[in-house]
């Protein structure tokens, strides 16, 4: 059995890091990677890495570029993992040109409401150029029902085929805020399949890809220094 | 001919107290909205067991579709208004194998 890893972890404020990670490993996932970012954009940085199975993450949310890329040059190197917080077409842009980011989150936005990707198909080659996966959030399919669920289904099926097409990597996740919003990986996979995505490409999606992205296995010869 | 089942033991972990009840409605609802009426009904899907003391059941479905029995288990986030999140422990081809898991889980969380 694979590892697998959880990517997308959002804590309520008072909630330790510690007992996300117990639950998750309850529910059979090796590590997680918290994304440190609050409403106010503003990123807290970790005093210390406490757990090896804790990664702190960065998901940058900004709406100009140039304060995304001021963010970029503050935060590489100093974490583990760096995620952009898409949706406007210009933002995704400018996250997938650049080589430090490596994980493009919402990309058709948080409410589904941006441009499909059948529209961004510039920036879904820079991001396999780049080596910047592109997060399937799962969660919408569990909240949602009846109309809204089959709009967003058949949005993440288009965007499936398009992710298979350019040789992006895909990244599941369910936008985790509490252990409530927790699935399994044999659940998620289950998940998946209801978009299309096989088995073997979700393992993947939970395992390979978000290990590689921990150890920047894609980023070759790009060192990152470990907290 | 009888048809070939599976037994899945699954944990529900709730922010409050879920009777087994809602949480049957919570199950048969997700698994309609997701797969319609036909889909529902090929699933055989029969909640055997659950004790809300500690939140582990056992749900009988049909061998062919337990991959869309755990996709719709995966869509329930809450049951009465109570956040929920259910985990399939074990999938058995007999009553019994879950049913050993259930008494090993319960005495192991009453210690």
């Amino acid at each position: 059995m694979p590892s697998f890893f959880l990517l997308n972890v959002h804590l309520q404020p008072g909630m330790p890091a510690d007992e996300m990670l117990r639950a998750a490993r309850r529910f059979g996932y090796t590590a997680i990677c918290v994304y440190n970012s609050n409403n106010n954009n503003e990123v807290i940085m970790p005093s210390r890495n406490l757990n090896p199975y804790i990664y702190m993450g960065i998901e940058i949310r900004t709406d100009s570029i140039s304060e995304l890329k001021r963010k970029l040059r503050h935060y590489w190197s100093r974490v583990p993992l760096i995620a952009v917080h898409g949706g406007e077409e210009k933002i995704n842009m400018a996250a997938v040109k650049d080589y430090r980011v490596d994980v493009l989150t919402h990309p058709c936005g948080e409410k589904w409401k941006g441009k499909e990707l059948k529209h961004q198909i510039l920036m879904l080659k820079y991001a396999a150029k780049n080596g910047i996966a592109i997060e399937f959030n799962l969660n919408p399919i569990i909240k949602s029902r009846r109309g809204e669920r089959v709009r967003i289904l058949k949005r993440l099926h288009e965007n499936l085929k398009l992710i298979r097409k350019y040789h992006v990597m895909p990244l599941l996740t369910t936008n985790n805020r509490s252990i409530y919003d927790l699935r399994a990986p044999r659940e998620m996979i289950a998940l998946a399949s209801l978009c299309g995505m096989e088995r073997e490409e979700a393992i993947m999606a939970l395992s390979e890809i978000p290990a590689g992205i921990l150890t920047r296995r894609w980023k070759k010869g790009r060192e990152v220094e470990q907290l | 001919m009888r048809e070939k089942r599976r037994y899945l033991l699954f944990e529900a972990i709730c922010d409050g107290e879920v009777g087994k009840h809602e949480l049957q409605n919570a199950i048969w609802d997700s698994i309609y909205s997701l797969y319609g009426d036909t889909g529902a009904s090929e699933s055989r899907l029969w909640l055997v067991n659950y004790d809300s003391g500690i939140g582990i059941g056992v749900l009988r479905c049909a061998h062919r579709t337990v991959e869309k029995v755990r996709a719709a288990l995966a869509c329930i986030h809450s049951v009465d208004g109570v956040r929920t999140a259910i985990r399939v422990i074990r999938v058995s081809g007999t009553l019994k194998g879950a049913g050993a898991r259930t008494r090993m889980k319960a005495g192991a969380l009453k210690r």
